[in-house]
């Protein structure tokens, strides 16, 4: 059943809403602010036990034993697990694409630096990390894959012996004729660039408790997990039970962004319940397993890339070729992040056709996950400087470049040549507003200045789409299975009125359980305090997915929308029963049933609500007596992948318009930020408060990939970077202030018009920075091809420049 | 390795004792030993912040210090902030502001904002920078702190001027 789902806030069954669309407060706030809510560290069970894992020193080496004898007589210590217990109960990982996993922990050789090779179950955490020092694991180093290149060559080294091949994926795809375009063009322009990795960081890393009966093999899993489901599935996949055995409770969580992995630590951690008789066991990754190996790294690319462009200023065609380092498994499912540029492939702009020639290679590094935005942030570094030389090559100023190239209002829904379709928008007016806020022709006359006083400001202006609302049909070329993307919810109401809302996701940090409280409270005209929301585990929610791919405000808008309006026409028609009237005759509306043309028959939602719990003899025959639904909502419409790869996927595109001026220390090569604004257009903004706060935080992430983070390797793959020390977060002082506009264009696609806008900025950040790194660098006649521009680069730049003059 | 130390200290105004090993961390001592869990860990190394208390009023890294450094010592944490079932200006002006999402490392930033507004009622943007450029948090991009910090300031002054006059 589709429920007919209110299109905007007037559809709303009050006479003005008093919560959705306005700046609200959270809910969750009171409790986090006074260290109330418990995350998965602070959940102790009877009998738990602490886990250690062992990891690899080196990226390849054979094992030629492990002995366990002294750890496992360590006093404390309840279980030890090799690779021999993970052959005996466990499956190897799924991967994307298929068939590249390993078991948990390590058997005849390791692959990373950080894989799992045996882990300790004890009394405590400090005696299971002593026992894991009195393991013995002698390795026979190996000749390391550490450069995707190399690793592509006949001969070389293998990652994985029996795949006979380092490379995982190779495929060229092509939307319309790409070669003609490019002849025909009167202009091409063709560049490299390199993305460096990155990834999520969330302060809180991943933990679970794991319980898993020997007998019964019940399995239950408490963690900080941003897809619950999705783990669970995973976890019988592994272990080998049936689906319906695994039960997972996913606690608040301190953020995730994608990238908070612990699949494979979970994994390990129930086969040290089992072996320690099914206690409880926890495990909390430390930021240093987290670093090298969680779910951190993500989006270790090499581009090339060619735009072409007609003479009156129009691109005409991209092309762009992707070698994507994945690193030593698809574990982590980092390949869906190089298929999810489809989604957005030639970004705001009407270029007819693309190509994508791509490349998924295997090295020794720690496997790829996904991160905030999964993909199209790079692909939009590359778009958006590709679109920048091409307005330097034709002499136009780039916002004028951009606007000329923007899909128009009149277009939508309109279908790009990768196939996904974009739901509405109104670029120009986001790229005005952008450009007021900034006061660009301020910004150009300051830099002038600058410049002619010798020093080097650029002035960035980049546009990105990002799109919301995944289907798993974006990721059928890397060979996701095309299963559909549910968010549940149930709305259930109380003998005096109050409500309850049951979903099957927790708190992550977007404000989420606040958004439900405002749809309910709404809906049903009562107090936001009347409505709580309460998170179920696996087995007990109504199907979820829960948040990912700037989704979740969307999908928990049309499940929470859709329940309530099947629960109304269910009290409807015993109101109808109770008033004498027709059913078709009574409409709920400010929290009162009322018979149409019948002024004064009406009754109170808790009145109905009551009467049904309490006095079922009243009731029509046949209904249902709970005051409570359940509805379950699904992106309408979306297509399967075609052999092209061409789907519509995303349900909805937000759009958005960055300007940033910067300045490059002549001596240093230091980039500091000057001046930031920007201009979103995400539809409509269900809780304003919230959408901004993504958009700050999402443009803090998006300065940190672009100027300061990277996973660092030497040429024999021992990761470099494995402290805060050493990975660069942004704090306070490297985020500047910021000027925000926001655009309205409703999406016709979503319930209330809201447009997914979780990832937000980052889709734009890197490019509007790395397109004002090169405006200041342009009359040096040197180009910053890698991000992050750190200092170190960025004056090897201003040296080859002074070098060359 | 397990030799037991005694502890005794005073955590927000209770005293309480606990036997710990030499090795044990602060944040260990006031998460599994004492029960307070309000203080969270995020690097374990020194460098996010997250697990800040106070120590004799001092913000600290607890992450760092070792539980039997604390002996004797007076300790606050974010449990301390507020009468049980209230909250400290400085949280009411976290929840104004949005200046939290996860809310993970929040405790530590209401802690190092608490030594910075006992000591400066009225503090200039750029201290306000310094005492949080100790603090990561990955999901806010510090704007709303920030505000937070600029609000919880004229909410403590404001109380502080009532008080006087009182």
């Amino acid at each position: 059943m589709t429920a007919h789902t209110p299109k905007g806030l007037d559809d709303l069954p009050v006479e003005e809403p008093r919560w959705v669309g306005r700046r609200v407060r959270r809910r969750e706030d009171a409790a986090l602010l006074t260290g109330r809510t418990e995350f998965i560290d602070d959940l102790v069970l009877p009998g738990m036990l602490h886990c250690a894992i062992l990891r690899s020193p080196f990226p390849h080496a054979r094992i030629t034993s492990v002995d366990t004898t002294a750890a496992a007589a360590l006093p404390g210590v309840t279980a030890v697990v090799t690779g021999v217990d993970a052959q005996a109960w466990c499956n190897p990982t799924r991967t994307a694409p298929d068939g590249w996993g390993t078991f948990c922990l390590a058997t005849d050789k390791v692959h990373y630096v950080g894989e799992p090779v045996a882990a300790v179950a004890a009394t405590s955490r400090y005696l299971a990390e002593d026992a894991i020092e009195l393991i013995e694991v002698d390795y026979e180093p190996l000749d390391a894959v550490a450069d995707p290149f190399a690793a592509m060559q006949p001969g070389s080294d293998l990652v994985h012996e029996d795949k006979g091949t380092n490379v995982m994926l190779q495929r060229v795809f092509n939307w319309g004729d790409v070669d003609a375009a490019i002849g025909d063009a009167l202009h091409v322009f063709t560049e490299s660039f390199r993305w460096n990795r990155v990834g999520a960081n969330p302060t809180e890393t991943f933990g679970c408790v794991c319980e898993w009966d020997p007998m019964s093999l019940d399995l239950t899993v408490h963690g900080s997990i941003q897809s619950p489901s999705s783990f669970a599935l995973g976890r019988a996949s592994e272990l080998g039970i049936a689906s319906n055995k695994v039960n997972v409770k996913s606690h608040p969580h301190g953020g995730s962004f994608g990238g908070k992995g612990g699949a494979r630590g979970a994994t390990i951690t129930c086969l040290l319940s089992r072996k320690a008789g099914g206690r409880p066991v926890k495990w909390t990754e430390d930021r240093t397993e987290y670093l090298t190996g969680g779910g951190s790294q993500a989006w270790d690319r090499h581009y090339e890339a060619t735009l072409a462009v007609d003479a009156d200023g129009r691109a005409t065609a991209l092309a762009v070729t992707l070698v994507d380092d994945l690193g030593a498994t698809g574990e982590g499912f980092g390949a869906i992040s190089a298929a999810k540029p489809l989604a957005a492939f030639t970004g705001p702009y009407t270029i007819p056709v693309a190509r994508y020639d791509l490349t998924l290679v295997a090295t020794n590094k720690l496997p790829a996950s996904p991160f905030r935005g999964m993909g199209p942030p790079p692909h939009f570094f590359v778009l958006e400087q590709m679109m920048d030389i091409a307005a330097r090559g034709l002499g136009i100023d780039p916002a004028e470049f951009r606007r000329r190239n923007f899909i128009q209002p009149e277009q939508f829904p309109y279908t790009i040549p990768s196939g996904n379709e974009y739901d509405s928008g109104s670029y120009e007016e986001v790229l005005d507003t952008a450009l007021d806020l900034a006061g660009y022709e301020d910004l150009r006359k300051r830099q002038a200045e600058a410049r002619a006083d010798g020093r080097l400001v650029g002035v960035g202006v980049a546009s990105a789409v990002e799109p919301g609302v995944f289907d798993w049909s974006a990721y059928a070329i890397v060979g996701m299975p095309q299963t559909g993307v549910p968010e549940g919810a149930t709305v259930n109401i109380d003998i005096m009125g109050n409500v309850t809302v049951r979903v099957g996701f927790s708190m992550e940090g977007q404000g989420q359980y606040t958004l439900v409280s405002q749809l309910v409270a709404d809906w049903f005209a009562v107090e936001m305090d009347a409505v709580r929301v309460v998170a179920l585990d696996t087995q007990s929610a109504p199907p979820s997915f829960g948040p990912g791919g700037s989704r979740l405000g969307v999908a928990i808008t049309g499940a929470v929308l859709g329940a309530c309006e099947r629960l109304t026409a269910r009290m409807a028609a015993v109101a109808a029963g109770l008033l004498r009237a027709d059913a078709g005759d009574v409409e709920l509306h400010d929290g009162r049933f009322r018979v149409r043309g019948k002024p004064g028959a009406e009754m109170t939602v808790a009145q109905i609500a009551g009467t049904m719990l309490a006095r079922s003899d009243l009731l029509p025959p046949d209904i249902d007596p709970r005051p409570e639904a359940t509805y379950v909502w699904t992106a309408p419409d979306r297509t399967a992948a075609d052999e092209e790869g061409r789907a519509k996927s995303y349900l909805t595109a937000a759009q958005a318009v960055h300007v940033v001026m910067v300045e490059i220390d002549a001596e240093t090569g230091f980039v500091e930020i000057l001046e930031y604004a920007l201009a979103d257009d995400c539809g409509t903004r269900l809780n304003p408060v919230v959408v901004e706060g993504q958009t700050e935080g999402s443009v803090a992430q998006g300065i940190g990939v672009a100027l300061y983070e990277e996973y660092v390797y030497d040429s024999d793959a021992q990761p470099l970077t494995t402290t805060f020390m050493d990975y660069l977060l942004p704090t306070v002082n490297e985020v500047p202030p910021l000027q925000k506009g926001a655009v309205v264009t409703p999406s016709p696609f979503t319930p209330l018009g809201a447009k997914g806008c979780g990832e937000g900025a980052i889709h734009t950040t890197p490019a509007a920075v790395m397109c004002a790194v090169n405006d200041a660098l342009a009359p040096l006649g040197v180009l910053a091809r890698e991000v992050p521009a750190a200092p170190n680069r960025v004056w090897n730049l201003l040296r080859e420049s002074k070098e060359r003059s | 390795m397990s030799d037991s130390l005694h502890v005794q200290l005073t955590v927000n105004g209770t005293a309480r004792e606990a036997h710990v090993e030499a090795r044990t961390t602060l944040a260990d001592l006031l998460r599994e030993h004492l029960g307070l869990t309000g203080t969270h860990i995020g690097c374990e190394h020194g460098v996010c912040g997250v697990c800040t208390v106070l120590v004799d009023g001092r913000a600290t890294r607890s992450c760092l210090m070792l539980a039997v450094q604390a002996d004797g010592a007076e300790i606050t944490t974010v449990e301390g902030l507020a009468e049980p079932g209230g909250l400290h200006p400085i949280q009411e002006a976290f929840a104004e502001e949005h200046g939290l999402q996860c809310g993970f490392c929040t405790p530590g930033f209401l802690l190092a904002i608490h030594e910075l507004l006992e000591a400066d009622p009225d503090p200039a943007e750029d201290t306000i920078r310094d005492v949080l450029g100790g603090q990561i948090c990955r999901c806010t991009g510090y704007q709303s702190i920030l505000r937070s910090v600029h609000a919880a300031a004229a909410k403590m002054r404001a109380t502080r001027a009532a008080d006087a006059h009182a």
